[in-house]
């Protein structure tokens, strides 16, 4: 099972003009943790459309990566996203998914990933070209780097435990999007 | 020009480049009448909540693009409005072709078309209807001007009165 705070680590340390949207789960605190990096868009509570955030921002820069890290249960409400990304198929897209099987947020209700579902053959199904599933943290360095160089769109499914975060709250939603639009030069 | 040439008129000249929509028969009209002009990327979606995300990914890349959809798809994207284009105030405009209302077959539809203006009441979204012909173009500009000032969303509605109602088949 992958640490996803050290996961998390690595990313950041390798991360120099990409952007990251995230979802709201628990993996926006591992990312806040591993290093502030001021071109993450923070998700306070749009539930599951990271991936949709995710895919506007590759249509919009095609000249940046743009990172989705997504969680199970999030990504279960928005699969749909997953058929219209295939469908429009950004090369500059990694989808990031951290399945610990559980809603850790709101006590850990076992989410459907505990049972019979797995993202990462739905992915396929829905025509992801490039499916991952990595279960150490060494297989999720490998693949981070080829992502962060190689056309995608990438799904990445990460299994995991589930620990405690550490971390803070997050700057106001207003305060993370005139910083994020900052960094990359936009403008509405 | 009909009304579907004005309001994709409007949109170019506001550099609104992405359609995402979710189809209905006037939805139809705006695609068709965006083939016609060019210049235009249309996404379809798969739902309207996803449509609320890929407008305001875009919208914070820097780009500007629109959601298109029916007064049923209004339902299917509230707390992505509230929670990321209000929350965030990004500027998230939306189209919406009317059902539900005058002259409406389906009775599946009416419900939420008559609860279309209270919600988006609710949501203190901006809300323009437009129901003639002459008032189309001063009507988007109007709405769009609100929508990129405030960094909101805002709906313009596309009625029947405007675009004529569905015929379909009526119940047995």
């Amino acid at each position: 099972m992958i640490d996803r705070a050290e996961a998390s680590k690595y990313l950041v340390s390798k991360l120099t003009d990409e952007v990251v949207v995230t979802s709201l789960g628990n993996e926006k605190y591992d990312l806040r943790a591993a290093g502030e990096y001021v071109r993450t868009f923070y998700n306070w509570n749009s539930m599951g459309i990271a991936s949709s955030i995710g895919l506007g921002l590759a249509m919009a820069r095609p000249d940046l990566k743009v990172i989705v890290y997504d969680g199970d249960g999030s990504l279960l409400m928005n699969l749909g996203s997953l058929a219209t990304i295939a469908l429009r198929a950004p090369k500059n897209l990694i989808h990031i998914v951290w399945d610990n099987r559980s809603y850790a947020m709101t006590g850990g209700q076992p989410t459907a990933t505990a049972y019979h579902t797995d993202l990462g053959v739905i992915a396929k199904g829905a025509g992801y070209p490039k499916v991952e599933r990595v279960e150490t943290n060494a297989e999720f360095g490998n693949i981070a780097d080829r992502a962060l160089v190689e056309p995608g769109p990438w799904f990445i499914h990460c299994l995991m435990q589930e620990k405690p975060v550490a971390g803070g709250g997050l700057p106001s939603p207003t305060a993370i999007k005139h910083r994020f639009m900052d960094a990359i030069g936009a403008h509405h | 020009m009909a009304w579907a040439d004005t309001v994709v008129a409007v949109l170019k000249k506001y550099n609104v480049r992405y359609l995402n929509y979710v189809p209905d028969s006037k939805i139809e009209k705006l695609l068709e009448a965006a083939r016609n002009l060019g210049g235009f990327e249309p996404l379809p979606l798969t739902r309207e909540e996803e449509g609320v995300g890929v407008v305001c990914g875009q919208s914070i890349g820097g780009a500007r693009g629109v959601l298109l959809c029916p007064t049923a798809g209004l339902g299917n994207s509230i707390n992505a409005l509230a929670s990321l284009a209000i929350a965030y105030r990004i500027p998230c405009p939306i189209i919406i072709g009317v059902r539900g209302d005058l002259g409406e077959f389906n009775p599946g539809q009416v419900p939420m078309g008559q609860a279309t203006k209270g919600i988006l009441d609710a949501m203190r979204i901006p809300t323009y209807s437009i129901t003639r012909e002459d008032e189309v173009e001063k009507m988007t500009e109007g709405a769009l001007r609100v929508c990129y000032a405030a960094e909101a969303p805002v709906a313009i509605l596309i009625t029947n009165e405007l675009a004529g109602w569905k015929e379909g088949r009526t119940r047995t």
